[in-house]
């Protein structure tokens, strides 16, 4: 059996699947689930039998569309390419797919059209995973085109919620700026190298002419527009409308593969289309944005009073943690962004099908309105607690391997380049990881905990179907955070290793020494090593932790009751005392947990909130001046 | 003059993105989005363009020696250009037709519920 053609048919069935959906599946509820579901299925394990050949024995397929082989070192057809870093993505994106089908077989039931939802469905997949797969930038368009229409679609489809279809539009019009952009770089690409396969404009861009001012731009608005599709923060806002508004099956796919497929067209553009990451201000600009990006998406979630808009700033905050360690341009800090990447799909996935299951037991994702639901679904509180700890970080759940890697990946950096600028990046992943654990400190207090509040009391645990899929996803959080050992060698080092050494890669696309005529040689990486016991690590946490608590000291000695002049008396009414009656339970809201924090830096929180206007030129404007920026400093620091 | 076409195609791009960034109008700004695609368009076809080429189109004994095309490659990507820019406008003015059944205005400053 040749695998060769696994990877085209994996994304073909998608495709065929959504209009066999149209075509026999609108009266006939139970045959388009199976459709869909049968496609989902045998896409998820042609891309998991390529684990055995790629992953473990290194080998790279490559395929050309109609056999168009390459005629005299030219790329003339549409080439599919899978090395490990392909399949890698590949594979968080049809686990994905799997997972949120199978939840929203019951999740959505209650809704009308679904056809269309299927169709759409298994459209978005088809497109992400085509964008993953393809060896060919032209094509690669053409599946963020289509990536972009069925997330909108999907977006407005429950179109009777609040904001939806403002969401979708806002997202339209955000994205497809970002899609006009990276059409743009695409077209200034093919005008230097003439061709539009990635290898081959790899090899051409190796050579004497590399950095042109065309290459610059293109690059500046290739990053630029991949930036949009990775949600990255000047490109944020739609994001977090989108994720609001749509079902919550679908606010899974989102995070879990729309914006993986950003991130890896920004690991495909810097690490193997311009090699790039060997310039420290391309380096630089990537942790600086995904700094910005974790920051601004943890604030930003604290403010928040919807449950799924939370969820949706936390997703953009730990896609900053992905962009800053793939920033590093290191193994280490590489393979801690990619880990971190499939634990954010497995773990945010999981949270937003927790919402979901809120949403369909509630009735509602106002975290002022609910309250005390771990009295009636214990086991999706439960659930839902596995993944709080995974995003937040605590062992010996997945998320806190790939933090810890990501924070050694930083500090490394700093002692390796002997900058100090990279350990306050570590301070800032510690700073912004300790206000994920108090969000989600307060989801839980105010969603499953505290008071029953009496819109709730009707409440029943979810059904065992959209159980099962909870179940699964929370099982493989603990797994691969118990056993991140074998990830790391099964998955991580492969990933690596292929995104690092790119002649390989050209070499498999284009004929054997093609990269070495062009110049290309690898580079000496070292396996990811994961050691959690280094005490200059344990060292830096301390000096985090005192610095946290100075700052603590610090802004509360200002005083903010009564001053007292000289020869005042005190006046009871700034004492704080309880009155004479036997204190009643009640329930503390979400807004009011961290109401001191919020206080002291409401000047912060209410720039952000003014910023975040949810008028969709004011989000324009941002994407199309952060691009500006972008390009200016493309032009002024990489020559 | 070749020149002339890129100059045109980066002065339509900054037009529709500043009708996006500016207008308040919710079908002006589908607009710019198409003028943004007009100017990616045509910024397509003129790197394609080989001064004194012909039409990309082979039929036996016709080319002579010393003729040649122009590049018939972008032709084709700026045929999938169109296509997916017309699919954008009309998906765009479609939800500006729902967000008006629902909200009863187009006034991209008035449609902000989901906001902070």
């Amino acid at each position: 059996m040749s695998y060769i053609h696994f990877p085209i048919i994996a994304v073909m069935l998608l495709f065929l699947a959504a209009f066999l959906v149209v075509i026999f599946g609108t009266r006939r509820k139970n045959l388009r689930r199976i459709i869909a579901m049968t496609a989902a299925v045998i896409s998820f394990g042609l891309i998991f039998y390529l684990i055995k050949p790629v992953m473990f024995d290194g080998e790279i397929i490559s395929y050309w569309m109609g056999n168009w082989q390459p005629v005299e070192g030219y790329a003339i057809g549409i080439g599919y390419e899978i090395d490990a870093l392909n399949l890698f993505f590949a594979l968080l994106v049809s686990f994905t797919t799997l997972f949120s089908g199978w939840y929203s077989l019951r999740y959505m039931e209650r809704d009308d059209y679904l056809d269309r939802y299927y169709t759409l469905y298994l459209m978005l997949s088809g497109a992400v995973l085509g964008l993953v797969l393809t060896g060919d930038l032209f094509n690669m368009f053409v599946m963020i085109e289509i990536m972009t229409f069925a997330a909108v679609a999907l977006t407005a489809f429950r179109n009777w919620t609040a904001g939806a279809l403002e969401a979708s539009f806002k997202y339209l019009v955000v994205g497809s700026a970002g899609s006009s952009f990276v059409l743009a770089g695409v077209i200034l690409i093919y005008a230097q190298c003439h061709t539009l396969n990635m290898a081959q404009i790899s090899s051409i861009l190796a050579g004497n002419e590399g950095l042109t001012p065309t290459t610059v731009l293109a690059f500046g608005l290739l990053f630029a527009g991949f930036g949009v599709k990775s949600y990255i923060v000047p490109f944020h806002p739609t994001a977090a409308d989108a994720y609001t508004a749509a079902p919550s099956s679908v606010s899974m796919l989102f995070s879990g593969m729309v914006n993986k497929a950003g991130v890896y067209a920004m690991i495909r553009l810097t690490y193997v289309i311009f090699r790039a990451m060997d310039i420290s201000a391309v380096q630089c600009l990537l942790v600086l944005l995904g700094c910005v990006t974790m920051f601004v998406g943890v604030t930003m979630a604290l403010a928040q009073h919807d449950f799924k808009r939370l969820l949706a700033f936390h997703s953009i905050s730990q896609i900053g943690y992905v962009i800053t360690a793939i920033g590093l341009g290191t193994a280490l800090g590489l393979s801690g962004g990619l880990f971190h990447a499939m634990n954010h799909t497995l773990f945010k996935g999981l949270l937003f099908l927790c919402a979901g299951a809120v949403f369909y037991a509630a009735g509602t994702t106002n975290l002022d309105k609910l309250g005390g639901l771990s009295k009636k679904m214990p086991k999706t509180t439960a659930i839902f607690l596995i993944g709080a700890f995974s995003i937040s970080g605590l062992p010996p759940f997945n998320g806190f391997a790939s933090k810890w890697m990501i924070y050694q990946a930083t500090y490394e950096k700093a002692v390796t380049t002997n900058n100090i600028g990279y350990a306050f990046v570590t301070v800032v992943a510690l700073i912004v990881s300790v206000m994920t654990l108090a969000s989600f400190i307060k989801v839980t207090q105010s969603v499953f905990f505290g008071q029953l509040k009496a819109e709730c009391a009707e409440v029943k645990e979810v059904p065992l179907s959209m159980r099962i899929p909870m179940w699964i996803m929370a099982g493989i959080c603990l797994l691969s955070g118990v056993f991140y050992n074998k990830v790391i060698d099964w998955l991580l080092n492969p990933a690596v290793a292929a995104a690092i050494n790119v002649s390989n890669y050209i070499d498999k696309m284009m004929g054997d020494g093609y990269a070495a005529a062009a110049g290309i040689r690898n580079l000496e990486i070292q396996g990811a090593t994961l050691s959690f016991w280094n005490p200059l690590m344990w060292l830096a946490l301390f000096v985090v932790v005192f610095f946290a608590v100075g700052i603590v000291i610090v802004t509360g000695k200002r005083s903010r009751g009564q001053v007292l002049t000289e020869g005042e008396e005190p006046q009871a009414k700034y004492d704080a005392f309880f009155g004479g009656e036997k204190a009643l339970p009640s329930h503390v809201a979400g807004g009011d947990l961290f109401w001191g924090f919020k206080q002291n830096w409401k000047g912060y929180f209410r720039f952000m909130q003014r910023a975040h206007s949810g008028i969709v030129n004011d989000y324009a404007l941002w994407a199309v001046a952060a691009t500006a920026v972008f390009i200016v400093y493309l032009f002024i620091f990489v020559h | 003059m070749i020149i002339g076409n890129y100059i045109v195609a980066v002065f339509l791009i900054v037009l529709g993105l500043y009708a996006v960034a500016n207008q308040r109008n919710m079908i002006k700004i589908v607009l710019g989005m198409g003028i943004v695609d007009y100017g990616v368009n045509l910024l397509i076809v003129s790197v394609g363009y080989r001064p004194g080429g012909t039409a990309p189109l082979f039929v036996a004994n016709e080319l002579l020696q010393g003729n040649f095309f122009v590049d018939p490659v972008p032709q084709a990507l700026t045929l999938t250009s169109i296509v997916i820019g017309a699919c954008v406008d009309a998906m765009a003015l479609s939800l500006v037709i729902k967000i008006y059944n629902k909200y009863h205005t187009i006034d991209s400053t008035e449609v902000r519920r989901l906001n902070g």
